[in-house]
């Protein structure tokens, strides 16, 4: 019979319960919340660069550029924003729907799903343009909790395959010697 | 079995394989015909760096050099055919051509030991620099200004236009490709990563090359193939690190005794030494720096890293130290820390015939490469699914002038499923991880040859490999 760390075990199935538990623990005590959010545009960032949220939260966004005109364009929300420079109206569109701009001087949003969006300037404006982008961080943030997991889950199993095996003897072996 | 043993069983012999293979790579035309686009292409770009747009996104050789092709070699390239990127690069095409002034091909002679005719001073290079400490302050130059040449077309013609200056003048002056092995930055990464790489060309069977071949073509060079631009005796070659896949060697070993495999991916693990060392210490922060001050949402970093237009010194400054000093010093020193403690804990297993910290500390720093590279490939995703569209656009208004060649100038920027890329960055590095850890466990179990040992020799190196993967998730998707 061969045996292993028996304390490797229980650590490893500790850790992956708690990992997995803890942030669903913690976001099942959030209720959804109405959020309103002024997101300022200057070359080449947003204030706040970060927004976090939960799911079920209602966004309520207003966009403003501090400087020349830029885009605000939502991954995985299907929107897409053009903000003129001090103008608190802006163009808005679903780009599924093609070019169809309204004018509006907030956006909603449900939140749906969980995880991280980028909100990037879809309206080049500058050198770095394409490297403007903030970040929409919806709870519970699955795919990075998930990806924690597994980070540890690989690396205890290549460390459990690796871990050195002793040999136990049976009755009849301890008995012979 | 030992691994060795289990990664030569799985090697497949691509010449073998496909014989048109190896009819292609032994025409003296091959490596012309691959270097020959790219360089068309290469000179287009640098035209329209000088002359085109100021605008990144709307200039060709942004798009093109930085979105395409740096996606291409660090996803595709690199970890399934290693350096083959060195075999049709433009920046050392005129170098070679003057040095051997044929396009095409051979002149058979003597120069310097060699059985090639070379024109060039053909001096050796330095042995104090016969390494790649010059490759890895430039990689970290470069990336330093990073944010410049990323997003201004005229730095980026400046600097390849530059690069490939040089690589011409050096080839006048030292034998080989000198910039290639000593001074290109992409080179630098290139060899680093290659070692993972699924692709290898090597010798058959060694005995052959070193008891049995009087010539030593393959190094020499002959009246069939060139002496290897790249110094390499293929007798000796056990490492992807410095060859150049430039095929000369197939055409001119007098037994056909070179072929190219295809190899379980991570088969190279040998770091050899403190620079190559540094190279991974080097890759591996900087594709964390890149994520944070590129793709990160911090509008200040990019200020500080955007010294031509902001013009705030002493932020650029701040970023500069904190990049170089991360690189070269901090990282390193958590490394070291973490080598320490796994010696430590398996020296009290292994009194006698313990392995050496340096040993430790330079072969474990291979542990970085697979993760480097998946940490890149994380890295470079977001900006072909962001910013692929733009390559449609340039394509027919290169200069970003309002032409429109081929009917595409139109399109519009459409990101391509940008919400799914941290799902397949998390895989990406969650792969990089394990073969990490794995590579690394086999490195020690070969070092300290006592299972428990190597075992324990490895945790705090594991618990790093750990910390710095969750921290690419944190960034990517956290």
């Amino acid at each position: 019979m061969k045996k292993r760390f028996r304390r490797l075990k229980f650590l490893l199935a500790l850790s992956l319960f708690s990992a997995t538990i803890f942030p669903f623990a913690i976001a099942f005590g959030q209720m959804s919340k109405h959020r309103y959010i002024t997101i300022h545009a200057r070359q080449y960032a947003y204030d706040p660069p970060i927004i976090r949220a939960n799911i079920g939260d209602t966004l309520h966004i207003r966009l403003v550029s501090k400087d020349v005109t830029h885009g605000f364009y939502l991954e995985g929300h299907d929107i897409d924003a053009e903000i003129e420079p001090e103008n608190p109206v802006f163009r808005v569109r679903n780009p599924s729907q093609g070019y169809n701009w309204r004018s509006t001087s907030e956006i909603v949003i449900n939140l749906q799903k969980s995880g991280k969006f980028r909100y990037r300037c879809s309206h080049t404006c500058g050198f770095l343009h394409p490297f403007m982008q903030g970040e929409l961080v919806v709870s519970p943030n699955y795919p990075y909790w998930v990806g924690v997991i597994l980070a540890f889950g690989v690396a205890f199993w290549l460390l459990w395959q690796a871990s050195p095996k002793e040999e136990v003897k049976s009755d009849d072996d301890r008995s012979e010697s | 079995m030992t691994t060795e043993v289990k990664v030569e069983a799985q090697k497949v012999d691509l010449f073998d394989k496909f014989k048109g293979l190896k009819w292609m790579v032994k025409l003296r035309s091959f490596q012309f015909l691959a270097i020959l686009p790219n360089l068309v292409l290469f000179y287009i770009f640098i035209l329209a760096g000088i002359f085109g747009s100021p605008i990144g996104n709307a200039n060709i050789i942004i798009i093109f050099v930085w979105i395409l092709w740096w996606f291409l070699l660090i996803s595709v390239m690199v970890p399934f055919v290693g350096r083959l990127w060195c075999l049709m690069c433009p920046l050392p095409a005129f170098g070679d051509w003057l040095q051997r002034l044929t396009l095409i091909g051979v002149r058979p002679g003597k120069t310097v030991g060699l059985n090639n005719k070379l024109f060039g001073l053909n001096k050796r290079w330095p042995k104090a620099l016969s390494n790649i400490w010059l490759q890895n302050i430039g990689f970290l130059t470069l990336a330093t200004i990073s944010i410049l040449l990323v997003t201004r077309p005229i730095v980026s013609a400046v600097v390849l236009g530059g690069m490939a200056l040089l690589a011409t003048v050096m080839a006048l002056i030292w034998r080989g490709r000198a910039f290639c092995l000593y001074l290109c930055p992409v080179s630098g990464f290139l060899g680093l990563y290659s070692m993972t790489s699924m692709m290898e060309l090597r010798s058959k069977d060694k005995e052959i090359c070193r008891k049995v071949c009087k010539t030593k073509s393959c190094r020499a060079g002959s009246d069939r193939g060139w002496a290897c631009p790249w110094l390499v005796y293929m007798g000796n070659l056990d490492r992807n690190n410095f060859c150049g896949l430039c095929m000369e060697c197939v055409k001119s070993c007098p037994h056909d005794n070179i072929t190219l495999y295809w190899r379980p991916f991570c088969s190279d693990k040998v770091i050899k030494g403190y620079d190559e060392a540094w190279k991974a210490f080097i890759m591996l922060v900087l594709a964390m720096a890149y994520s944070v001050v590129l793709l990160g949402p911090w509008g200040f970093l990019k200020d500080w890293a955007n010294i031509s237009e902001k013009g705030d010194v002493v932020g650029f400054i701040i970023y500069a130290a904190t990049l170089w000093f991360i690189c070269l010093l901090g990282f390193p020193a958590i490394y070291y820390i973490a080598v320490k403690l796994g010696h430590w804990w398996a020296k009290a297993k292994k009194q006698n015939g313990a392995v050496s910290v340096k040993d430790m500390f330079i072969r474990y720093s291979y542990t970085l490469v697979p993760l480097g590279l998946l940490a890149w490939v994380a890295f470079s995703l977001p900006l072909i699914m962001v910013n692929g569209s733009y390559i449609l656009s340039v394509l027919s208004d290169p200069l970003g002038r309002g032409w429109n060649l081929f009917g595409t100038a139109h399109i519009t920027w459409t990101p391509v499923y940008p919400e799914y890329a941290t799902y397949i960055q998390i895989a990406l590095l969650l792969v990089g991880l394990y073969y990490g850890i794995q590579k690394g466990l086999e490195i020690a179990r070969e070092l300290w040859r006592d299972e428990e040992a190597a075992f324990r020799s490895m945790v705090p190196v594991t618990v790093l490999l750990v910390v710095v993967t969750i921290a690419f998730m944190k960034l990517f998707a956290g």
